[in-house]
């Protein structure tokens, strides 16, 4: 199944009339995905004193942004994926940069594979995100190592790597759903 | 508008264009970090009241919580209440007659009365950690004089020390962070030592004497220095394995909620010019120009190529 060709009547002769009201609806049905980053990131920064917390933007951002780049990538441009990341690096206080960076490596590879993603099936899908999610995770460790000028232990990461792949799945369900109802712009 | 071709470029430059960015973010990280620190603590400063919004309905439910769960066992509660009391009341007699002794004592010894330190308190606004730091945001209101190197404590013992000051908010970097290091003393050993945070719940034990090792359970407080007075209460000494001194924390370091600020002021203690330490005169760079100290020699006329020039 190629995801970009989930909307049969995308080219249908018979299209809604273009209103004001539906041009608002579909962008911000499309903005979906960004606004769900961006909510999640401000909302994990509170003081709620939830254990992974921090490491739960993270894997928020990482999930949403591998799954939008390569399921419909309309929904998720390179610029919105630059502007999330931005969001995610003011409401946390990690090493500045690795999540950014992070995200639009994640959304090149997506973005690039997305064809071959979308016949690979989900549990070859979610192996190649766990592989990058340990690889981001391990870039921001040693960041911080040379930051600190410390080897420091690389129990954090591992767990942050561990809560990024374990949320996929969960996360996957959530917006297979939005992808048909609440942000798909054709259902405006 | 764009040709189709040029829209076709810019669609392929722009992702490697946002990574160059991000890249460069990165690099100014590792420069100036206290920049984007700054940045990121006026965003927290900017969201401050939609936090207290935000865990309002939190902190009500624990309340019921709380008041649920004493009103189960009210009869065994009132019970250990009433025994607590009657410990808590022995202690105040003592602490009475020991603050008397004291202040006889510092009376005849003419002791210098340590200045009272200005403190600010404020409530936790974010719990600012990341997966390898450990630091709170703390809502101190308008018109603070927070200064940064600031201590920090709650109503057990020490938190941490001040690392940014916004408008509104203050960073404070704790105790079991991965780059904080407190001098502190060991209250029954009098051995000076320095407690070094490594991100988990108890900070390490380090430079500490070799033939003063800590002792398991005595006191850890703060040693003098700079702005973080003496004495302030840490916390015990445990060992977690074999020549591994930590301290546990007399703060609860888990869940913060109201946090005092203290401004001890500057250390200005200077001490004074020891006998070698004293400023010596420089001697003229070529002890032959000018006259002699012998009296009876003849001056020598100032010529070039002598020694030293």
């Amino acid at each position: 199944m190629v995801a970009e060709n989930s909307t049969p009547h995308l080219h249908s002769a018979v299209e809604p009339k273009q209103t004001f009201r539906r041009a608002l609806d579909m962008s911000i049905r499309a903005a979906m995905p960004s606004l769900f980053i961006m909510f999640s990131a401000i909302l994990l920064s509170a003081p709620f004193g939830i254990p992974g917390q921090a490491q739960l933007q993270f894997g928020i951002a990482m999930c949403t942004v591998w799954f939008w780049a390569h399921s419909r990538p309309r929904s998720m441009p390179a610029l919105a994926v630059f502007l999330c990341g931005l969001v995610v690096e003011i409401f946390s206080f990690g090493p500045p940069g690795t999540v950014l960076l992070s995200l639009l490596v994640i959304y090149g590879v997506a973005h690039h594979w997305r064809y071959g993603l979308s016949r690979l099936g989900f549990l070859i899908g979610w192996l190649i995100f766990s592989i990058f999610a340990i690889i981001a995770s391990f870039f921001q460790w040693a960041l911080v190592c040379l930051h600190a000028v410390a080897l420091l232990s690389p129990a954090p990461g591992l767990f942050q790597a561990a809560l990024t792949i374990g949320i996929y799945p969960s996360l996957t369900a959530l917006f297979v759903w939005g992808r048909r109802t609440f942000a798909n712009p054709d259902q405006a | 508008m764009l040709s189709i071709h040029a829209r076709q470029v810019l669609a392929k430059a722009i992702l490697p264009l946002l990574i160059l960015l991000a890249v460069g973010l990165v690099l100014l990280g590792l420069v100036r970090r206290p920049a984007v620190d700054g940045v990121r603590l006026m965003a927290t400063d900017f969201m401050a009241p939609a936090y207290h919004g935000l865990v309002w309905p939190q902190e009500r439910a624990m309340v019921w919580l709380t008041d649920l769960r004493g009103a189960t066992d009210l009869a065994k509660e009132n019970s250990r209440l009433r025994d607590e009391n009657r410990a808590l009341r022995h202690w105040y007699d003592v602490a009475v007659a020991l603050a008397a002794e004291n202040g006889r004592l510092k009376n005849s010894l003419h002791w210098i009365p340590q200045t009272v330190p200005q403190y600010v308190t404020g409530r936790v606004t974010r719990d600012d950690g990341g997966p390898y730091s450990r630091a709170v945001l703390l809502d101190v209101g308008s018109g603070h004089q927070v200064r940064i190197g600031d201590v920090a404590l709650d109503a057990a013992g020490l938190l941490g020390r001040v690392t940014e000051v916004g408008p509104h908010t203050v960073r404070v970097l704790m105790i079991n962070d991965d780059a904080s290091r407190i001098p502190v003393t060991l209250a029954s050993s009098h051995g000076d030592a320095i407690m070094a945070g490594d991100d988990t719940a108890a900070p390490r034990l380090i430079f500490y004497p070799q033939d003063h090792h800590p002792v398991e359970g005595e006191r850890v407080e703060t040693r003098g220095q700079s702005t973080m007075p003496a004495g302030l209460p840490v916390g015990t000494v445990h060992y977690s394995a074999p020549n591994r001194p930590v301290v546990v924390p007399d703060a609860d370091l888990d869940r913060l909620d109201i946090v005092r600020v203290f401004d001890y002021g500057d250390d200005d203690s200077q001490a004074p010019d020891a006998p070698g330490r004293v400023r010596v005169k420089k001697l003229p760079q070529n002890p032959l120009i000018g006259p002699l100290p012998f009296s009876w020699l003849p001056n020598l006329p100032d010529m070039p190529g002598r020694g030293g020039q």
